[in-house]
């Protein structure tokens, strides 16, 4: 049993980071509207950041400062929202899939910008002996995991609990009048650009956060962690979920990093490893299958939006 | 987070752990013995990773046919990583804790196999030898902990052959163009060293991003600099779409290539015709008869020829644990990473491949005599960072075919090394 408990923690590490992620997006997307197809970009943005802020110094990196932890969380949430907040001025004006295209282009540039910016990011050799929080404490592999699930439970609790507030505030329902009719909050009086552009940053923050998190975690990072594939999975999450619910979002994330791994378990044990090539093309299928019956079967995904016209009228 | 999400957790829970309870066998620490492994069977490293599944695979049987480990069949469980670091991590840490395997084998892409090291197989102490990650950071900095091996040599071996060669075949004002990974910065940073002790002059270095449609705007960088040769590194399916841009700009044909080429897919793909003479390094295929053990046992066995990037030290790695895992006095990490090191003992009784030796050596050891594996990339013995080195060899095209041109022996590439470092 403790080998399936360690990795139930191991995979539910991984979830929450995603989640943290998902959440970021759903800002975005589900309650604004802002099609953000870079995430991969803002979480590579805080990766590298803890990175470079926490690794212990080498003499070939200019980076590697050897910082605390929790420097590098809030570093890495920093340089995310200054990030953000450049390219929301250059690209919030962008509306539906354009601003799609565009977020798309930054996040692969920001991917190669890690590649190629060897002084400071090692390049594709990656950066390693990045700070596990507390692994002095923490000295097996079981007890260090446990104690990480913990503290992500913490942050994710946390982004939750605040994403929640600042929704239900007046704040968050001019975010919901734009998603739905900007013209029309506009005509209200309120400055769409300004609100798109705050959530915008926000949830790129969420973005950056997340990316601290796996790095420090994982304890390596490389260009390769920071694919478009992961801007579609964190996606699918979303969509799985229910977007513009965030409890969806948390369920969505399970649920899709749930098929990846259980998928890869089910062909291995079905498939012998002679025929794993063609057993691993079947996974992939799979899980596309199962992404398509999804939206087939439940289009607002697991738990979506809850309608709403007014809090006054909803008995 | 309330009902919804928790109940979806517990189910999920529930559906894992009967997922998990199929094989009754998973805490048995007796037979069979588990040996995990982790390749990109999908992904943009698939086509040339089929070969190498096939290579581990006939490692497996070949032990099994000679006696398996400490008495016990060997059960391969194999799982795709996709290409994608979140997934391969996901996959070892499976390997590792519910399969409980006793080591395993892989991966491919350096950016997999670096987060793997890092946060599985070093904490949890578990052996991992990979065929083809050649990142040199990842031995020599000591991220592994003492348990990370690879059967591959680093892209140096390589890179200071690959300059020998051009100097010996008077490449002047050489124009290189890299895949920008590991494997191409380090072959890049190793050649120039090379090369400028070995008395060759490189015109320009342009990296390229791998997967793209088009190298047009490399290959006018690269011509731009008047080059009079080409050194290509990089992987396949690009090499032939630069091969023919560069060829079809009037870049020069005097063209070096690494071993990823060394495949047909390649020579057809660009065009028999247009490659002829094109020359390349691959690592350490000694001639011999344990090489040609394993090729005909390959071939006899998949019906294909075991050319291929991964093919022979993919072979080599499946059977270094074989025979660690029955020089170690129980199957956990630490004994294992002490027996590796046994696998190739000076003054002992040469060990080549196919299941006959494996059962010549399983008795060596039962009667604690010492063993010196040499197999399918020659012998295989690992330094103190768990590098091997080894001979390189020359390959060239000629009339559609890859042949072998000559070996640099490992004492030509010792002094070879001793030259380039002094």
């Amino acid at each position: 049993m403790i080998g399936i408990t360690s990795y139930l923690v191991f995979f539910l590490c991984v979830v929450l980071v995603l989640s943290v992620l998902t959440l970021g997006l759903n800002l975005q997307w589900g309650f604004t509207g802002l099609f953000n197809a870079g995430v991969a970009g803002f979480y590579a943005i805080g990766g590298y950041t803890h990175a470079i802020l926490t690794a212990a110094p080498q003499p070939q990196y200019l980076g590697n400062f050897g910082l605390p932890w929790i420097v590098g969380i809030a570093g890495a949430m920093a340089l995310t929202a200054l990030a953000a907040l450049l390219i929301g001025l250059l690209t919030i004006r962008l509306r539906g899939d354009f601003l799609a295209i565009a977020t798309f282009g930054i996040a692969i540039l920001i991917q190669l910008v890690t590649l190629n910016l060897e002084p400071l990011t090692g390049g594709s050799q990656g950066l390693t002996r990045i700070a596990k929080p507390m692994s002095s404490v923490f000295t097996t592999p079981l007890a260090y995991n446990i104690f990480y699930l913990v503290l992500l439970i913490g942050v994710v609790a946390l982004v939750y609990w605040a994403l929640g507030r600042i929704l239900a505030s007046p704040w968050g329902r001019v975010l919901r009048a734009i998603r739905e009719d900007e013209t029309a909050a506009i005509a209200l009086g309120k400055s769409a650009l300004r609100f798109r552009l705050e959530s915008f940053v926000l949830g790129s923050t969420l973005m950056g956060l997340a990316g601290a998190l796996y790095v420090s975690f994982i304890g390596f990072v490389s260009p390769f962690d920071f694919l478009p594939i992961l801007t579609f999975q964190v996606w699918a999450m979303l969509i799985v979920g229910g977007s513009g619910n965030n409890r969806g979002a948390l369920l969505g994330t399970l649920v899709v990093w749930g098929i990846w791994a259980a998928s890869g378990v089910t062909v291995s044990k079905l498939v012998p490893p002679s025929h794993a090539a063609q057993g691993a093309a079947i996974q992939v299928i799979l899980i596309g299958l199962v992404l398509v019956l999804m939206l087939l079967y439940r289009p607002r995904g697991l738990i979506g939006e809850r309608p709403m016209v007014s809090r006054h009228l909803d008995g | 987070m309330s009902h919804p999400v928790s109940r979806a957790l517990g189910a999920l829970a529930l559906a894992a752990g009967a997922l998990l309870a199929l094989p009754a066998h998973a805490q048995a620490p007796s037979c069979p013995v588990k040996l995990g492994g982790i390749l990109p069977l999908t992904g943009s490293m698939a086509p040339i990773t089929k070969k190498i599944a096939q290579a581990a695979e006939l490692g497996i049987e070949h032990i099994n046919q000679g006696g398996g480990i400490k008495g016990c069949p060997v059960q391969f469980i194999l799982r795709d990583d996709q290409g994608q670091p979140t997934v391969g991590v996901d996959a070892a840490k499976f390997l590792v804790e519910v399969e409980r395997v006793a080591a395993f084998t892989g991966t491919i892409s350096s950016g997999v196999t670096g987060p793997i090291i890092t946060s599985v197989t070093a904490p949890s102490k578990v052996v991992q030898v990979t065929c083809c990650s050649t990142a040199s950071s990842f031995t020599a900095d000591g991220r592994g902990g003492g348990y990370f091996f690879r059967t591959i040599p680093t892209s140096k071996t390589q890179a200071y052959a690959t300059a020998s060669e051009t100097a010996r075949r008077s490449f002047k004002k050489t124009a290189i163009i890299y895949v920008n990974t590991d494997f191409g910065t380090d072959m890049l940073r190793f050649y120039r060293a090379a090369s400028a002790k070995l008395g060759g002059d490189i015109a320009v270095e342009v990296a390229y991003n791998d997967n793209q449609p088009s190298y047009r705007a490399e290959v006018t960088r690269a011509l731009a600099a008047k080059p009079e040769s080409l050194l290509l590194i990089g992987f396949p399916k690009d090499a032939v779409t630069i091969v023919r841009e560069w060829l079809s700009m009037g870049g020069p044909n005097k063209v070096a290539l690494n071993n990823s080429m060394r495949t047909l897919d390649f020579v057809n793909g660009v065009g028999a015709r247009f490659v002829e003479d094109f020359f390349g390094m691959d690592n350490a295929q000694v001639a011999g008869p344990h090489v040609d053990a394993f090729n005909q046992a390959f071939e006899k066995k998949w019906n294909a020829d075991s050319k291929g990037p991964g093919v022979h030290t993919q072979y080599d790695a499946v059977m270094v644990l074989g025979l660690a895992m029955n020089i170690a006095k129980d199957l956990t990490g630490p004994s294992i990473r002490e027996a590796i090191r046994r696998v190739h003992t000076p003054g002992g009784t040469l060990i080549g491949t196919g299941p006959a030796e494996f059962k010549k050596a399983v008795e060596l050891i039962k009667a604690g005599r010492p063993i010196k594996y040499t197999g399918a990339t020659g012998p295989i013995e690992f330094d103190a960072n768990g590098d091997v080195t080894g001979p390189a060899l020359v390959w060239k095209i000629t009339g559609g075919k890859i042949e072998t041109d000559r070996i640099i022996s490992i004492e030509d590439m010792q002094s070879l090394q001793k030259r380039v470092e002094n």
